[in-house]
């Protein structure tokens, strides 16, 4: 596949530099660079070649920016860096939004962050940042905005036809889940646009990650995504060790799926509860609650604490297990085997909740492509892409599971490929418990003051939402140069406008609610 | 008592009984309220695996006082843009109707207001009045969600009334009478959800989405409109709106208990006991109904009234028409 698709590129574009790089020191199977004539022509490339945009950003060289394009497959792990430089006073570089979709916020990002300007692009406005910003916020040298992009970021108004009037969604209203604001285009009870406006919980995770060695961002990714911590904890931590070429032992990386697989289930547990509250059903809730509990007292007893863990260590883990933690763990498999069974009686079964949700918001697979989409979104679209397969981490080469996918791609896929996972998350745990080796649970070798070598990395996890990956560009001192967090919630939450068009405003909280998003993780 | 009786024969006895009548309902709405704030709670705590209220006197009973206290201190805020008259107006609005139905109601052989002859077009005639006031109130508001709620209870009710009419006349056509008393004396017998229990189940369904209580919640569909109508109703305007919700719930019971389950009638303890007791029953079933279900959609619920709710109640009219008939 790799030998292949370099094939293709170095036949399709002309003065592209295209290199194999070693995959278990980068994380990228193929290094692309080309400059701006050739980006459209690339993203051409990789769409007809099934690729999906995985992740957009930038970084500042100071004497150039630098443009990084993420392609991957969702068939067999292939995974494209493409990479272009720019004039850092003049940053101009082609829109691939009509390419892919997704692009479009990426853009937007990288427009009000970096400066950058995305020609053709239909309108680069604020995505995360309010007026009144001054300077780029991720630009190394303080970078003025002008007056003329700042014209530009402002240019963001919901207009109103006949026959049409805006509601706004949020940022506080019962079904947004944090603060997420939507803003609806609608003709009576019908969706005519939708358009997400973020940035309410934007708190610049990333340019934390610029100033903080890398010990003192461990707590960080727990406030990225806060139902599944540890998940986004093991991205960071994996990334660092695969930079630095630190080996973890056998033990840390079995309780390191156990712990994931307990957060995966306790994340899918709040979701469980929303969901149906988002339909009107404000009974589960309670009932998944109650189950979330038991794995936040397991949890508990050995991260320390009960939502935002930092549990994983470079080279290893806070602290061992012991028996306490096998047995209650083993405990909780049997009580949520029968729970269960009970959701499945009465949620799944329901009448009103199967006429609620069946049909709605079907999210076709070349769709979801263009969007990027990861996760159960993806899954219950019909594609059994999940990292935890294609490229396994911790130790879940050494695990056998299955990857549910559903059909239509409608919101009770959706809905059914959670439930089906967290059966599967159980399978998992029980293996991995059945199988858990003595020795160490961490590495003595590791430095107290980390200096990775200089270079860059992307590891992704599958974290309960879809694929959470982390890009770090290393100097060589203790600080990270530049840290980038690929986030599932984002790419997902951005096909809502395209699925909620013309659907009723009771459909549309239900496909809102069947993504699973997290606000803080899409802001960051 | 010499001077009572003077009183009695001064302003007359009928004026003396609307007097009393009035006071009697007006206990009977704030008892039925404190009941069913403190049920409400409780029945959701304990289909939730929780306990509910309990620290607020006996098994939390003191739990609607302390609740009503809470709502008569907040201020009370009037947004900048309503339309004034219309949204102080609606929240005394809302209970006028549910008031008037009290009238009829029998709640023993010789505990009741007024028996009127009409007393079901009463009844009917009072009950979709109550749907002008969350219209007004939705209107009054200035908020999108409150209009869109407003108008989705007007269409919700619109197609809701005529099953729940069509149901009760069924009951009219076995027993000749638009009486309230004279169809509980027609069930000394058997209760009519024998002979009815298709007019019955369709008379509850609809009586649950006249109360707009879940699955049938869409005027107020939290998770879609935040509060629907009474959005931009705080304090006491607010509970006001719950008062009458929870009323609203007790007279559908009420009339459900009437014309189905034989009313007062019963053995052993006195009527007035049995009546309560089948309302109350029945009042179970519909909170039940709010923690078990989810909400349906706008669609579905205009779609379930008008293709299945409204054939099938014309169809069972021709039926009872057609056998008592022969």
């Amino acid at each position: 596949m790799v030998r292949k698709t370099i094939e293709e590129i170095t036949k399709a574009l002309q003065g592209a530099e295209v290199a194999e790089v070693p995959y278990g020191e980068k994380g990228y199977h193929i290094g692309v660079s080309i400059d701006t004539t050739n980006l459209v022509h690339a993203a051409e490339l990789f769409d007809r070649k099934g690729f999906y945009l995985e992740d957009l950003l930038c970084v500042d060289y100071v004497d150039y920016l630098e443009l990084v394009y993420f392609f991957n497959t969702y068939q067999t792990l292939c995974r494209v860096k493409v990479s272009l430089k720019l004039e850092p006073d003049n940053a101009i570089a082609p829109t691939i939004s009509h390419i892919y979709t997704i692009a479009h916020w990426y853009e937007r990002e990288i427009h009000e962050f970096f400066g950058v300007f995305f020609e053709g692009h239909p309108h680069l406005t604020y995505l995360f940042l309010h007026d009144g910003i001054e300077f780029y916020p991720l630009r190394k040298n303080k970078v003025p905005v002008s007056d003329e992009a700042k014209r530009l970021l402002n240019s963001f108004r919901p207009e109103e036809e006949e026959d049409t009037f805006s509601v706004n969604l949020g940022p506080q209203h019962p079904s947004t889940h944090g603060v997420l604001r939507v803003v609806l285009k609608m003709d009576g009870e019908y969706i005519v646009q939708a358009d997400p406006v973020l940035g309410y919980l934007h708190r610049m995770q990333e340019k934390m990650g610029e100033n903080r060695t890398y010990n003192q961002f461990l707590p960080n990714p727990a406030r990225i995504d806060y139902p599944g911590a540890l998940l986004l904890n093991l991205a960071h931590v994996a990334a660092v060790e695969k930079l630095c070429g630190i080996e973890v032992p056998e033990r840390a990386q079995y309780i390191r799926t156990i712990t994931c697989e307990l957060n995966r289930i306790a994340s899918h547990l709040l979701w469980l509860g929303a969901f149906p509250a988002d339909l009107g059903a404000l009974t589960p809730f309670l009932y998944a609650f109650d189950d979330r509990e038991h794995i936040l007292d397991i949890l508990e007893a050995i991260t320390g604490s009960r939502l935002t863990y930092c549990y994983f260590r470079f080279g290893g883990l806070y602290n061992d297990v012991d028996d306490t933690f096998v047995e209650g763990t083993k405990r909780f498999i049997k009580r949520m085997r029968e729970r269960l069974v009970m959701y499945e009686k009465f949620i799944t079964k329901n009448v009103i909740f199967i006429n609620r949700v069946t049909g709605i918001g079907i999210l076709k697979p070349e769709v979801a492509r263009k969007y990027g989409c990861t996760g159960p979104t993806i899954r219950g679209s019909g594609i059994p892409y999940d990292i935890r397969k294609v490229e396994p981490y911790a130790a879940y080469n050494r695990i056998d599971f299955r990857i549910p996918k559903g059909e239509t791609g409608d919101c009770m896929d959706r809905y059914l490929v959670r439930i089906a996972e967290m059966e599967i998350c159980l399978n998992i745990i029980e293996q991995a418990i059945e199988n858990l080796p003595s020795g160490p649970y961490k590495t003595d070798k590791v430095p107290k003051k980390l200096k990775p070598p200089q270079g860059d990395i992307f590891h992704a996890v599958e974290s309960s939402r879809g694929e959470a990956g982390v890009y770090i560009v290393s100097d060589g001192s203790d600080v990270p140069y530049r840290m980038r967090w690929r986030v599932p919630s984002y790419s997902n939450l951005m096909t809502f406008p395209y699925l909620s068009q013309g659907l009723l405003i009771a459909d549309a909280i239900a496909v809102l609610g069947s993504y699973d998003i997290v606000v803080p993780e899409i802001d960051r | 008592m010499e001077r009572l009786t003077d009183i009695i024969t001064l302003v007359g006895a009928e004026t003396v009984r609307a007097i009393a009548g009035l006071i009697g309902v007006l206990i009977i709405v704030v008892i039925n309220a404190i009941l069913l704030t403190w049920a409400e709670r409780k029945v959701a705590g304990h289909m939730q695996r929780r306990i509910g209220p309990k620290e607020v006197g006996p098994y939390g009973l003191i739990q609607p006082f302390a609740d009503t206290i809470k709502l008569l201190g907040k201020e009370l805020l009037v947004p900048k843009d309503v339309a004034k008259p219309l949204y102080h107006l609606a929240p005394i609005l809302i209970f006028i109707p549910v008031l008037v139905s009290f009238i009829v109601i029998p709640f023993d052989t010789h505990l009741q207001v007024k028996d009127i002859t009409m007393g079901i077009l009463v009844i009917l005639a009072f009950s979709s009045l109550s749907v002008f006031s969350i219209l007004i109130a939705g209107w009054g508001s200035q908020n999108k969600y409150s209009l869109i709620g407003a108008v989705r209870s007007v269409a919700q009710n619109i197609a809701y009334e005529i099953p729940l009419l069509l149901s009760l006349l069924a009951i009219v056509f076995m027993t000749n009478s638009f009486s309230l008393k004279t169809i509980v004396e027609a069930q000394k017998g058997t209760w009519f959800v024998f002979y009815q229990p298709i007019a019955f189940l369709i008379f509850f369904i609809a009586g649950v989405a006249e109360t707009n209580r879940t699955p049938f919640d869409l005027p107020e569909a939290e998770s879609e409109l935040v509060a629907g109508f009474h959005t931009e109703y705080s304090g006491m305007r607010f509970a006001l709106f719950f008062l009458a919700e929870y009323t609203n719930i007790f007279i559908v019971s009420a009339i459900a208990t009437t014309f189905f389950l034989g009313g007062y009638s019963g053995p052993v303890l006195p009527g007035i006991i049995w009546f309560f007791l089948k309302t109350y029953a029945l009042v179970f079933v519909i909170l039940w109904f709010r923690w078990t279900f989810p909400r349906v959609r706008f669609d579905q619920l205009l779609n379930f009234s008008w293709k299945i709710l409204i054939p099938l109640s014309f169809i069972n009219l021709l039926v009872t028409g057609g056998i008592l008939k022969l």
